[in-house]
């Protein structure tokens, strides 16, 4: 186990910012932390890179306990590297910004070249190695900042939105350079983003967060609703005009008015032609059919761009084609509603 | 106008033929002014980083009266330095009245708050990424720091640069607590007053016009650094 953490809470000018009851993230894998904007993705990592203190609760890197004293901090902090979401890079040449993690370390002089035109290299920078820092373009800036948090090889690389600002072409050079040092190193990535496609195609584990909790469900078809109370006992979620629920009550809640609900996109079952027998159906077109690892993802606007995750052989017998109108049927299983904003 | 020309010959036909006179009192202007200078930014620019890293309770008022202490004039520093190191001041025995040593106490005095504000500013415009990236790349919190001031070089050179303008052009201080001996404590501000109250304005307008010279240069290296700041900075 890489991280456990444990009623970790953060509190920015009285506002909770961060409340994450139960956390575990395990060595030598990719996480992907998804959350829209302000959930809290930046905060836990600058808990996780031990950059700050939380106010409550208890960490634990690598099976101990993290105490914040001078001493024990810079050695947690030397296994662990967070790349910045704009990172900035110091005046000087590129190598010099490389070599800086070596060099507080007191890597002797030959070694930190060496490492330097290694990682440079394994991030296709290695023609800059001369250049100024400060004169590179985004997508270069972040390249090096990923080489100069690798020259220290460490456990775990924590990446703030790694693909922000940067044009297609570097995106995929980024990924695919995280992809690699995971495959060859075994460094454990947690990786926040936006993009839950990069998620989908790059993590182990998918971590959601959302008004600083984490949410185990949701990370995919989270939509805003309204929901309003039945006279038989039931709820009706309403989307959109043409996007309706009827729902049975759910345990945790009275739930009605502004909420969000979240859909299973694995539980969706899709069906071309054929009428759905449960009254949860929507009829929308096929926008995009992507791989996610194991996985098929399909796209479908229904009014709402629906995500619907098949195993590979549910694929082959549909078959479903870009542009083809489906059939969805979202059983009542898959449907999560929560409370527009957690206080 | 007879006289300034008059004046402006002389004083350049001192400077051409080196006058040992002239140069003595440039000479003893340099280097209090140099002294005090290094001493103000080697306790100055630390505290600068200080207060700007760190967050106590007083933190505004303290800078308030550092800002308030940009404009003390130098005359009441020399009173105060002067209640102190006279004979019947506390630190009498120790004989500093009239020396080098007393005109750099009291301008290290007059310095310490320009250099400390003037770091404070070049610190606080520095990216706090700097610190967060300088320490997860493992850096120690001494390692962090000298990441800080290099980025922040320019400013703290400027801060310097501007306290040392600010010493070789005072009088106060010099001629409170110098007492302007010739040879010892006199330097080209106080020589200045003293030549102009004797009517003998060859040597005042020669020292004038290297003091002048002497803060012309500092001005344009000042210009220099603040140009390659916001340079860096756009």
């Amino acid at each position: 186990m890489l991280y456990k953490a444990d009623r970790l809470t953060k509190v920015f000018a009285g506002r909770k910012v961060l409340d994450i009851v139960n956390f575990v993230v395990e060595k030598h894998k990719i996480y992907a932390l998804t959350g829209a904007n302000g959930a809290g993705k930046s905060t836990l990592l600058t808990l996780l890179a031990f950059l700050d203190q939380p106010d409550q609760g208890e960490l634990r890197f690598g099976g101990s306990k993290v105490y914040y004293d001078r001493d024990s901090l810079l050695q947690v902090r030397r296994q662990v590297v967070l790349l910045d979401q704009y990172p900035i890079l110091f005046t000087g040449p590129v190598w010099k910004n490389v070599e800086f993690g070596l060099k507080v370390r007191g890597v002797k002089r030959r070694q930190p070249e060496q490492r330097v035109s290694e990682v440079l290299a394994l991030v296709g920078m290695e023609k800059f190695c001369d250049a100024d820092a400060r004169k590179l373009s985004g997508g270069e800036s972040k390249r090096v900042a990923l080489a100069r948090g690798l020259a220290v090889s460490p456990d775990v690389l924590l990446c703030d939105e790694p693909t922000a600002n940067v044009d297609e072409e570097n995106q995929e050079i980024i990924l695919d350079i995280l992809k690699r040092i995971n495959a060859e190193t075994g460094t454990s990535i947690i990786m926040a983003t936006h993009y839950l496609s990069q998620g989908r195609q790059l993590a182990d584990h998918s971590l959601i967060l959302s008004h600083g909790k984490l949410s185990g469900r949701g990370h995919e078809n989270s939509f805003r609703c309204n929901v309003m109370q039945e006279r038989d006992g039931l709820l009706l979620c309403e989307l959109n005009d043409s996007c309706r629920l009827h729902l049975e009550k759910q345990q945790d809640a009275e739930l009605s008015g502004p909420c969000r609900v979240y859909i299973d996109p694995a539980k969706i079952c899709c069906s071309q032609g054929v009428s759905p027998i449960s009254a949860n159906q929507w009829t929308g077109k096929v926008l995009r059919i992507e791989q996610a690892r194991e996985h098929i993802l399909l796209t479908v606007d229904c009014g709402l761009k629906v995500k619907v995750q098949l195993d590979p052989s549910a694929y082959q017998e549909q078959n479903p084609l870009v542009g083809e109108q489906i059939e969805l049927s979202i059983p009542g299983d898959s449907v999560f509603l929560s409370p527009l904003y957690n206080s | 106008m007879d006289l300034l020309l008059d004046s402006l010959h002389s004083a350049f036909l001192l400077l051409v033929s080196c006058d040992p006179e002239l140069l003595v009192i440039v000479a003893v202007s340099l280097e209090v002014s140099i002294i005090s200078t290094c001493i103000a930014s080697l306790f100055g620019i630390p505290c600068g980083f200080l207060v700007s890293y760190s967050s106590f309770f007083g933190k505004r008022f303290l800078l308030t009266c550092l800002n308030t202490l940009l404009a003390l004039p130098t005359v009441v520093i020399g009173l105060l330095v002067y209640a102190f190191i006279s004979r019947r001041g506390m630190f009498g025995s120790l004989e500093l009245l009239y020396t080098q040593k007393a005109i750099i106490i009291g301008q290290v005095i007059l310095i310490i708050p320009l250099v400390t504000s003037l770091t404070i500013a070049a610190i606080s415009r520095i990216d706090n990424r700097y610190r967060k990236t300088a320490l997860t790349l493992g850096a120690t919190q001494f390692q962090m720091v000298l990441v800080i001031i290099k980025e922040a070089r320019y400013g703290i050179g400027a801060a310097v640069i501007a306290a040392f303008g600010r010493v070789i052009a005072e009088v106060g201080i010099s001629m409170m607590l110098g007492g302007n001996a010739r040879g010892f404590t006199r330097t080209m501000t106080t020589a200045m007053a003293l030549e102009y109250d004797k009517g003998e304005f060859s040597l005042a307008v020669a020292l004038g016009l290297t003091l002048m010279t002497i803060a012309f240069g500092m001005n344009l290296l000042f210009h220099f650094f603040q140009g390659r700041t916001w340079a860096d900075a756009v």
